[in-house]
Formats: C-alpha cells, structure tokens, sequence
C-alpha cells in the first residue's frame, strides 16, 4: 500500500522539530528511525513492556500505542530530555547509584514512569512504588535497585518537576491522505501442497495443551450423522468458514477456515490427518494450521464419536486437545476459545442436521462466521479435521 | 510488529462519524486496537481519530446520572477532573486499569466498544447498571449496558454507529460497592472479577461477575445474596449452568470478596 507520509511537527524536547511519518508509524518509530533519537526503546511494541514509555505533552504515555501522526504540535520528552530538570538529575543520580539498571535496555522508559510516579505520589510506600511501575519490565535488577531509588529520591528534599501535565490538546480537523486499499489484505492463498503426517503435531506434544469437551445432541439417527462424519468433504461443508482446499492418501486433508471475532480476522490454513472407525461410529483428527498474516499457529487434535440417545436421535461426544501460539494466543484465552467453540457448535450441528435430512446445506458458505474465532478454528479442526485451523 | 499501512484522519464533526467507509475504523487511545493493529491481527484501510472530538470530550453531570463522552480517559477518571456519579467507585476503579501510560490515552468508550471481556468498564459499569448511548445514521439509542456487549469483543454497534456517550446513575452516599478482580499480575487482564452494590435507599442491588468468556452476567436474587441467604458458591453455579463454564472457582471467590467490601461499607 503506498500511504503517503505526511509531514508532522512536534516540540521535541524543547525543540521544535518536523520529520515525515507515514500514518501507520508509531512514535517511537518516528522518534528512532526519523529523527534518530534512539533512547527510546522498542521491547513488545504491545503495550505491555513499558520500555519506549515518554512523556507526551507531560503524560507518561506508551509511544509503541501512540501514532505519531497524533501528536502533531504535542510537546515530547525523551530520555534525551529533561535538560537542567532538577528532578530528573536526581533520579538518574539515584538509579546510579542504587544500581537501578543494568543493561540499560528498560531504563528509558523507567525513568519517565518513575518521574510521573515522584510528581503524583510524593507520599508513595514500597507497595505503591511497585505497583506505581508495574507496567514496566526489567529483567536485570529484580526491581529492588530500582524501587530504592525512587525511595531515596523521594526521602529527600525532592525537587520540583519542570516537566508537568499541559491541558489536553484540541486540535483543528485536519484532512489526511488520501484513501489507499487495505494492504496485504487481497493476499493469494497458496496451497500448502507439501504438507506431510511429519509436520503435524504428536498427541504427546499436545498433551501439555488446553482441553475442551463438549457434546451435540441431534435430531437424526446416528447413522445418519456418521454417513456425513466420515466424509471430509462433507463435514467441512457444514462448518462456517472452512474449505477444503486437497485430499491426499492416508486420510491427509488440506484447507482453509476463516474466523472471525470482534475486530480480528484470521485465516488459518493447514493440514490435518483423519481416521474413522466405521465399527465403533468415532473418529480422530489430528492438525495444524497456520495465519499467515498474524503468524498464529494452531494445533490440536480431536476424539469424537457418536451414539443413539433415547429419543431416536443421536449424540456427538468431542474430545479437543489444542494449542493456540502465536499474537492471536494472546487473545485466545481459553474461556474466549469455548464461546466461540459452542457458538460454532450451534451453527455446526445445524448444517449436519441439514445435510443428513438431505435438505441443502444452509452453510456453503465460505464466508467468515463473525463472533467465532479462535476456538472455533480449532474446533473447527476438530471437526474437520482436517484443515487448517487457526486462530 | 509494525501495523500494516493504513490512512489516518482526524475527525472534526461528530456527523462524519455515521458515514465511514469499508475497512475504515474509528481510534481513540488506541490502547487496544493499536496492540491488535501492531501485531497485524486487525488491518484497517483508514483509522478515524475521534480522540479530541469535542462532543466525545464531555462529562455532564445530570439530575440522576452522570454522563461520560465516549473519549473521556481512565486517567481522566482516576484524577477526579470528570463528576463522580457514585461515591469515588468509579475513580478506585480507573486507578486500577492497566497501567498509567495506557490510562493517559485509553477512553472510556473505546474500552467498551472493543468489549474484553475481561477489561475493567465493562465488568464496572454493568455493576453500576449504566447505559450507553449510540448514534447511528438513523440517530440515537440507549441501550443497557447487560445488553450491550454480545460476546468476546462483540457488541451490539451496528455498521457507522459509535458509542457517543455512557450514563452512570447517581448513587447516595448510603450505597455501598464492591469490585474484586484476580489477575496473574497487577495491570494485567483480570482472570475473574465481580461487583456488588448495595444501595438500600433506591431499593436496587446488583451482582455481576466479569472477564467471563464473554459478557458480564448480571446474577438473579442479587438481594438473596448480599443477605446470605444465596450462598455466593451456589448463586455462580446456578447462573452458569447456563453458560457451561467449566471452572468458577475464581470468579466465586471474586463475588466472595466483593460482597465481604460491599457490606464492610454497610457497617460504617
């Protein structure tokens, strides 16, 4: 995609600078790579380390969660900053010598998070100290030079911080850029032909992953339901999202399911082993599968079978076995993963019903089911058993 | 990660916000999003800043309720610049959301509109029985807050609607409230979380718990509750048969707690 940059300015440690950032570039980015102010520092670009943590007209604020085109005309302070700022000659003093660092990488961020802790809690004990920086990582020290830093900083004749919180900036609407296609969105699918039974995962290795039991109960006989269960293609066909993309010997099923939720779309594609036993009405699958775009892996395997119940119809008992690593793990928790599952499930048992009565299939539908997700892939997997799953 | 590309502007009439295009999103703190869009889980063809829209950046306060723009910051909140609709609660509670440099930039309703299940407002708010009012193409609507989060980061905003603003009812000092969440980690996600409030005077008491797999539930008899004559074990466990939850352990012990804070505050 080609977004124009756009060129901003901003007070920068007291300077006023302007440089060229694309609307995509975080701060920190803009900082480190246009303007070469390396002292901030990049660990997760998540928001979850702390360490490119600056002030942003006075407020400590993560630059990694901050474009950069949003702060046109702020005021920046960088670790490069704070020039002649009694408080902050203190705190670097006290870190030095209460050995508060080590190597240095989480020590930009530190400091901005501790001066903003010295100017709203001037009374702070140990206990709100440490919580005060718990949103910044340091893996050197253990915190304890850290936190007796900012005691002894505190202990003394603290001096006045000249770095302070400005009234939140209104700014005048301006019209940006010019609309540009979805990057990357139009990706080509490529078939992973090469997937072979060495790439997927073993029931020891999954044994350490998060397990999801759940039954169907249908209205149709179980032979009914069996005819469509030992047949890939048919299965797939019931579940919303997922297409099986080949078939190889040895019950080896390729294809693709797309997974919807909130905001995140993933499509995972992937490889999964099949083996039924007519006799005994159950079956198992083993899989991964892969989004590309998010770099999420998931990979599980997944008992089922199905008896009559009472009533003429027919139960599917599910056993999943799963492991979800990768961004989308993150959101994935596991109680997250059985929403999505059960909602899936729903709509699954739906298609079967369907399907084994020889009304059409309601879901040919390749589209992304929106509110299933993760687990869903997975169970979706599951199912399949094939294909790929993902998120 | 780097986000992949996108456009960005800034939105400068809340009547622009009804008219956005395919692959466009509105951005606030971008304490959420930005996390989704730097690890590309989200891609967006424009971002719409609607952080300084001077509609969004409100904090009225009315008769019976207090109301929230939508851009209103947790540290906004949390340093008392916004009215208090119920006796600090909601301040305690801003405190304690993530960390101070997500509080400066994350909002009040983004956090909403992006529905975790396990992020502080959306358990918070349905304990305070807040509504939340959306504009629309076809204007504006109030929904309760039980019934505006769907699932896992789903809610009931329609294409080009956006949360304008939330309502907090006013609560007499009398009123006493309880909020206990678990995390693994301070500002981290809660595992578990539950309210109580108590509030003899208008006759209303609720118990919610929070960061299920999807929305908060809102329990039924939450009076049985706070007077123990429902034992907080077994209220979970009937609730959430329903919802076929395979461990409460945590979420019973978060009630527990909140109920044993709330009727401290009845004592003093």
């Amino acid at each position: 995609m080609n977004t124009a940059s756009t060129t901003i300015t901003m007070s920068i440690n007291g300077r006023e600078v302007s440089g060229n950032a694309e609307p995509r570039t975080h701060l920190a980015d803009f900082l480190r790579e246009e303007l070469l102010l390396t002292g901030t520092h990049l660990g997760c670009e998540q928001g979850v380390c702390g360490a490119c943590t600056l002030m942003v007209d006075g407020r400590q604020v993560r630059s990694c969660l901050t474009l950069a085109v949003s702060c046109e005309k702020a005021e920046i302070e960088t670790v490069e900053g704070y020039n002649r700022d009694p408080l902050m000659a203190e705190i670097r003093d006290a870190f030095k010598r209460h050995h508060g660092l080590q190597c240095g990488y989480c020590t930009p961020g530190m400091l901005a998070a501790v001066y903003d802790l010295i100017r709203r809690h001037p009374e702070a004990d140990e206990d709100i100290i440490r919580r005060q920086l718990s949103g910044n990582l340091c893996r050197c020290t253990g915190y304890a030079g850290i936190v007796e830093a900012v005691k002894d900083v505190l202990a003394g004749n603290t001096p006045e911080a000249t770095v302070t919180p400005g009234p939140r900036a209104f700014i005048p609407i301006t019209e940006a850029k010019p609309a540009t296609g979805g990057e990357e969105s139009g990706e080509v699918v490529r078939l992973e032909t090469g997937s072979s039974l060495s790439d997927l995962p073993s029931r020891a290795q999954l044994s350490e992953g998060i397990e999801l039991i759940r039954s169907l109960d249908l209205d149709v006989s179980s032979d009914a339901i069996w005819q469509i269960l030992k047949d890939p293609q048919k299965v797939v066909s019931c579940i919303p999202g997922a297409s099986l993309t080949s078939q190889t010997d040895h019950n080896l099923i390729h294809g693709v399911c797309k997974v919807a939720v909130g905001p995140m779309a993933a499509t995972f594609r992937g490889s999964a082993e099949v083996s039924t036993n007519d006799e005994a009405l159950s079956g198992n699958v083993i899989g991964k599968g892969k989004d590309r775009l998010s770099r999420s892996i998931l990979e599980g395997c997944l008992d089922y079978s199905v008896s009559a119940n009472d009533n003429g119809g027919s139960s599917i008992k599910i056993k999943m076995l799963y492991r979800l690593s990768g961004p989308l793990s993150q959101f994935g928790r596991p109680a997250i993963v059985e929403e999505i599952a059960d909602q899936l499930l729903k709509q699954i048992g739906v298609s079967l019903v369907e399907a084994a009565t020889g009304k059409t299939t309601a879901s040919n539908s390749h589209n992304s089911v929106g509110g299933i997700s993760i687990l869903l892939k997975s169970l979706l997997n599951i199912l399949k058993k094939r294909f790929d799953r993902k998120l | 990660m780097k986000a992949a590309a996108f456009d960005f502007s800034r939105a400068s009439d809340i009547n622009e916000l009804t008219a956005l295009k395919e692959g466009e999103k509105f951005v606030a703190g971008n304490q959420s999003l930005g996390p989704m869009m730097n690890l590309r889980l989200v891609r967006a063809n424009r971002l719409v800043d609607i952080a300084t829209l001077p509609a969004l950046r409100k904090a009225n306060e009315h008769s019976n309720h207090v109301e929230f723009g939508a851009a209103v910051t947790h540290a906004e909140i949390e340093d008392g610049e916004t009215p208090d609709p119920a006796n600090g609660w909601m301040k305690k509670a801003a405190a304690n959301i993530a960390h101070r440099a997500v509080r400066n930039r994350g909002t009040i309703g983004g956090s909403l509109a992006h529905a975790d299940p396990a992020a502080d407002w959306v358990i918070v708010l349905t304990g305070l029985d807040a509504k939340v009012a959306l504009i629309g193409p076809d204007g504006e609507r109030k929904v309760n807050i039980e019934d505006f989060i769907t699932g896992p980061y789903t809610t009931v905003l329609k294409e080009n609607e956006f949360i304008a603003s939330v309502e907090v009812p006013k609560r007499p000092t009398s009123a006493c409230w309880g909020y206990w969440k678990f995390m693994r980690q301070v500002g981290e996600f809660a595992k578990a979380s539950a309210t109580v409030l108590i509030d003899q005077e208008n006759g209303f008491y609720r118990c919610a718990l929070g960061a299920l797999e999807g929305p908060p539930l809102v329990l039924p008899r939450p009076l049985d509750i706070i007077e123990g004559d429902l034992g907080p074990k077994k209220a979970v466990e009937d609730a959430l048969s329903v919802r076929k939850i395979a461990s409460y352990d945590m979420h019973v012990a978060a009630l527990e707690r909140a109920l044993e804070q709330a009727k401290e505050g009845l004592r003093l």
